[in-house]
């Protein structure tokens, strides 16, 4: 039987919060109706642990997280949307700048957010925020995108409940979905980097929720014989790069993949970091560029693949003579 | 009053003079810029810090706003540790990281103080929160003030705290100013009753500067809360008698002009506590015990 993306990430999720002592879980309608689209479903708590619906004030939301977390509490808030969490901002950065100066990390309890990304196209001009990068840079917060099998089950069991202070997003796109089940090659330490496949031919980094059109452009070039590394990239402080760098030494071709709205994209760091250190290798950057749709649309990040094909042909061809 | 002075209030007009006497250090030293943090005063609010110091036992825990000097300062009990933070000293509570607006003495019950009007009252929610979790003794005292409460984190907060019927103590400092504005110059009036009313938070208002109320009130408040599950709310009136932030007077034409030459009390009003106790004590009483309290070495 399919397992759907929501399905497996659900999973994931009752049995992580299961295991947790005096958890508390809150959110907006996590144990009514949907249960925000079945992510908070058949929570079941045991040692003391407590599942909260709470009203519609996300600030306080925010704020109330980091003072389970200095109250030593483990605490799990769960969003329908990103966008909510602009309310939340000044707790990201005010409230969280207080703790780092101050308090040690291990005389701290846990805040996680796992929030929904709603980037499923036609939810109209304010329902669209999409780029968890820009909430975890302006705070210096990690995030951690969850765009297949392999991530959710690096991500959830050893992110929630740790001490500090994390992000983890899920993309609404997939909700329905079979879970995208790629084979992992290597996952760094602080699940800033997943590399899923090796190749010799290019490599392909996916940003933001890029994945599943990078590994859309990676199946389309297999077709092509073209082999690919495939990379994802998640927005956390500590970068390991190398296996990137590595791969492109390699193949000498570099797809940036990055379907975030935002100007200040993690992806041109790597893109220069990439080029400074390996000169005179192909690059080829798909982003949304600095004009967006603000309408309602399908608000998707839009690739020609076949062109995309066509130039890592051409490179190849003139890179063997 | 004179006549009944017992030990305990004898102590309590002590801690009072004390948390006067060393703001006033700090307030000279400003006008001499020994420091680079912006620092605000809390002349002023001297009654109100040393009952709530009084109230609270060792399992509460209080949430300050950026003006929160003198409840700093009477729950460390000296000011020298606080002065090493405002020098961003590593023996200051804070290790010299804090400073002044966000300054705390954990080890004396103060977990969190913030500069962002109305920031403090959702996470003192979760501490008190945490406290009901992990079924933990005591309440957490949040602070606010006239111009914090206009912010929506505060009737966020009034809704959370009933809500989930925490330990909670909001303490609304009504200075009547917010920087150099006052109520009626940028809002209309708030009537608190009727909101904490609206939310069934009991509700209690504090007038008068007078410690030897306010002490023995807050201790039966304190009681109620644990007893009933339930969050109430206070609304403190008093006058901030500095200017908002650094030396007062600010600038030489200043309208206020603060100086420990002029012995401690500030303003000869019942905006100045220390006028109120005198007041209360009788002048022999209270100049006995200011000029015991002016021969201590702080420290610096």
């Amino acid at each position: 039987m399919m397992a759907t993306y929501i399905a497996t990430v659900n999973r994931l999720l009752s049995e992580k919060v299961a295991q947790i002592p005096e958890v508390v879980i809150y959110g907006e309608n996590i144990n009514t109706g949907s249960h925000l689209v079945g992510m908070t479903r058949n929570f079941k708590l045991e040692r003391g642990g407590r599942i909260l619906n709470v009203g519609n004030c996300e600030a306080t939301h925010c704020g109330v997280g980091f003072g389970l977390m200095m109250g030593g509490a483990t605490a799990v808030l769960f969003v329908k949307q990103l966008d909510f969490m602009l309310l939340g901002m000044d707790h990201f950065v005010n409230t969280y700048n207080f703790i780092r100066a101050h308090r040690e990390r291990d005389t701290l309890g846990s805040f996680t957010i796992v929030v929904i990304v709603c980037n499923q196209g036609y939810q109209g001009p304010q329902s669209s925020f999409n780029a968890l990068g820009d909430l975890c840079s302006l705070a210096r917060v990690p995030g951690f995108m969850v765009t297949n099998q392999r991530d959710a089950e690096s991500v959830i069991p050893r992110e929630i409940g740790k001490p500090g202070f994390r992000f983890i997003a899920l993309d609404q796109r997939l909700f329905p979905k079979e879970i995208l089940s790629p084979d992992g090659v290597r996952a760094a330490e602080d699940s800033s980097v997943f590399q899923y496949s090796s190749g010799e031919d290019a490599t392909i980094v996916c940003f933001n929720f890029s994945f599943p059109q990078g590994w859309t452009l990676q199946e389309k070039l297999a077709e092509r014989g073209i082999k690919a590394s495939l990379f994802s990239v998640n927005p956390v402080l500590s970068q390991d790069w190398d296996g990137i760098k590595e791969s492109v030494l390699k193949t000498r071709r570099l797809v940036v993949l990055d379907d975030s709205k935002s100007i200040n994209l993690l992806a041109y760091t790597l893109l220069h970091e990439v080029t400074r250190q390996i000169p005179s290798i192909q690059t080829v950057m798909l982003t949304r560029g600095l004009e967006v749709e603000f309408g309602v649309c399908s608000d998707q990040l839009q690739i020609n693949y076949e062109s995309v094909v066509q130039q890592l042909e051409t490179g190849m061809a003139v890179a063997r003579g | 009053m004179s006549a009944e002075l017992t030990s305990q209030d004898q102590q309590m007009a002590l801690e009072m003079l004390r948390v006067r006497y060393w703001q006033h250090i700090v307030n000279e030293d400003l006008k001499k810029k020994k420091f680079t943090v912006p620092i605000h005063c809390a002349i002023g609010h001297e009654a109100l810090a040393v009952a709530v110091s009084r109230m609270m036992e060792p399992e509460d825990q209080l949430v300050l706003t950026h003006r929160n000097m003198a409840y700093n300062l009477a729950r460390a009990g000296g000011l020298a540790q606080i002065y090493a933070e405002y020098q961003l000293s590593p023996s200051g509570p804070g290790k010299g990281r804090l400073g002044s607006m966000n300054l705390v003495c954990d080890s004396k019950g103060v977990a969190y103080s913030s500069s962002v009007l109305g920031n403090n009252i959702a996470v003192a929610c979760g501490m008190a929160l945490a406290k009901q979790v992990k079924s933990r003794p005591g309440l957490v005292i949040v602070f606010s003030g006239d111009g914090a409460m206009e912010e929506g984190s505060f009737y966020e907060g009034l809704v959370f705290s009933r809500t989930q019927r925490l330990g909670l103590l909001i303490l609304v400092e009504n200075n009547n100013m917010s920087m150099s504005s006052t109520i009626s110059e940028r809002r209309c009036g708030i009537n608190m009753d009727k909101l904490c009313g609206s939310v069934g938070i009991p509700f209690h208002t504090f007038r008068g500067n007078d410690l030897f109320e306010y002490a023995p009130t807050l201790k039966q408040i304190r009681r109620s809360i644990l007893e009933q599950q339930t969050p109430v709310c206070v609304e403190a009136h008093l006058g901030s008698i500095n200017q908002h932030a650094g030396p007062t007077p600010g600038w030489p034409t200043d309208p206020k002009n603060i100086s420990l030459e002029r012995g401690l009390i500030v303003e000869q009003s019942d905006r100045d506590p220390l006028f109120v106790l005198k007041q209360r004590l009788g002048e022999p009483s209270f100049e006995n015990l200011s000029s015991q309290v002016l021969s201590e070495p702080w420290g610096g």
